[in-house]
């Protein structure tokens, strides 16, 4: 008897479910652009099948929710979901990069949770087959239905931002995983910056002829190195940084010869001044 | 010499604390050829002569064969004055076979891209954080999953524009970010250099 109530819940899931998918297709049949679809049946065909398919999914929805009960509605409806199922099968092998397409406008590429929801939904038809009378008489076995949505909302990458988003959001509220990397070094990034905004850098500019080929730190200061040419000799300009630099004026450089080790230029003036 | 004295030569240098130094205190790092030539100007529309990118496919001692995603071929020649960055500046034996690289250089008569500075596996994108993990971040770039690896010491964070630091812990599950870092060829991972985050 119990079995039975539980069979004639199901269309009431699968009607809600479908109503849901095709409400995504018929509003937004562009979207079937980004869907493995104009690989399948041709780029002209593919948003008029998009939304044949959500049009059919909208007529299937209603007869499943409203009377009369019909065997041939579910037969309908699994075999909505073994198309569902073949068809994310083939997308997810022949255009890897395609959206499912299956419900909302989600970028996400078919995975397989949208497959294992096809399944799902192929499932939940099938244990609708031996129902004999409508969802509205089924009883309490209609609340088998909340484990059965929550487990299609699990598997649906459209709604992660409604739950799964906001739980990871408290989890790392709770305790960031990256608390322990606060630390008193300073990054290279953070050197670089201010080396690109001092004077010293401004001075020498022209100079330069590499990014950053070396960096390292001795007592207060942070040298970086680049490959540089003076008056036509190669040379290297090394800036100097302060650790606890608030200011760009505190940055030092000078540029000095490749094979002489000379020092051919160093507007010290600039950090006088600063 | 090695790096160790130059380093402290240079030190020296940017210091103010030393006046000149003996021609012979310090080995030249540059071949004469790469470096004498100078730079082309590009004709309008055409390749910048001084500018190549691609996969390396060889490797002759510090001559790179370079397969550009254009099709063209490349010899790119590294030298002891050639900057390198792999995830942060370092040395020319980091470039392997099977990285990806930018170059830019002078272009050398005999077709050979004398290069000047080298970014190997180097990325820039817009992506979603997806989640945060103890080790690093699970990113979205445009539906494809990436990873994004914490490096200890390395990885630093911009917030609001404001000077990089090492603290990741104002990052957010669900936000955008901009992600400077370098592929792990052959998988969809990274290492992270920067991370700029608006908060």
């Amino acid at each position: 008897m119990f079995a039975q109530q539980v069979a004639a819940a199901q269309p009431l899931l699968i009607g809600l479910l479908l109503l849901w998918t095709s409400y995504g297709k018929l509003t937004r049949p562009e979207e079937a652009q980004k869907t493995a679809l104009p690989k399948l049946v041709g780029e002209k065909r593919a948003t008029p099948a998009y939304r044949t398919v959500g049009a059919i999914e909208a007529v299937l929805a209603l007869a499943l929710l409203s009377p009369p009960v019909w065997t041939a509605e579910v037969l309908a409806a699994i075999a909505l979901g073994v198309g569902f199922t073949g068809y994310l099968v083939y997308a997810k092998i022949a255009v890897p990069e395609a959206s499912c397409g299956c419900a909302g406008t989600a970028a996400k590429p078919v995975g397989a949770r949208s497959i294992a929801r096809a399944l799902l939904l192929t499932a939940t038809a099938a244990a609708a087959l031996t129902a004999s009378q409508g969802w509205w008489s089924a009883g309490p076995a209609t609340l088998i239905l909340i484990a059965e949505a929550a487990a299609f909302v699990v598997l649906s990458p459209e709604l992660d931002r409604y739950w799964l988003l906001p739980l990871r959001r408290l989890r790392i509220r709770l305790s960031h995983p990256l608390a322990g990397t606060a630390s008193n070094a300073v990054p290279l990034a953070a050197t670089h910056r201010l080396l690109l905004l001092s004077p010293a850098h401004r001075a020498v500019t022209g100079f330069l002829r590499s990014d950053i080929r070396d960096y390292w730190d001795e007592a207060d200061w942070r040298f970086v190195s680049y490959t540089a040419r003076y008056d036509g000799r190669p040379a290297t300009a090394v800036f100097a940084v302060p650790h606890d630099a608030a200011t760009p004026e505190a940055v030092r450089v000078a540029v000095v010869d490749e094979s002489s080790g000379q020092t051919l230029y160093r507007p010290a003036l600039l950090s006088l001044a600063g | 010499m090695t790096s160790m004295d130059r380093r402290a030569l240079l030190t020296r240098a940017a210091l103010g604390a030393t006046g000149l130094i003996a021609a012979s205190a310090m080995g030249s790092l540059a071949p004469e050829a790469a470096f004498a030539a100078s730079a082309q100007v590009p004709d309008p529309g055409a390749p910048d002569p001084n500018f190549a990118e691609g996969l390396i496919t060889g490797r002759n001692q510090d001559l790179l064969q370079v397969q550009g995603s254009d099709g063209r071929l490349h010899k790119i020649q590294l030298t002891g004055v050639t900057s390198v960055w792999k995830l942060r500046p370092t040395t020319i034996d980091q470039a392997r076979i099977g990285d990806g690289l930018y170059a830019r250089g002078v272009k050398l008569p005999d077709g050979v891209l004398a290069a000047e500075s080298v970014w190997i596996n180097i990325v820039n994108l817009d992506v979603m954080i997806n989640s945060i993990g103890r080790t690093g971040l699970n990113l979205d770039h445009h539906g494809q999953k990436v990873v994004g690896h914490v490096q200890e010491g390395i990885t630093a964070a911009v917030y609001n524009g404001t000077p990089a630091i090492s603290d990741l812990s104002m990052l957010k599950v669900g936000r955008h970010v901009q992600v400077i870092g370098a592929w792990r060829p052959g998988t969809n991972e990274i290492d992270l250099a920067t991370i700029y985050a608006a908060n």
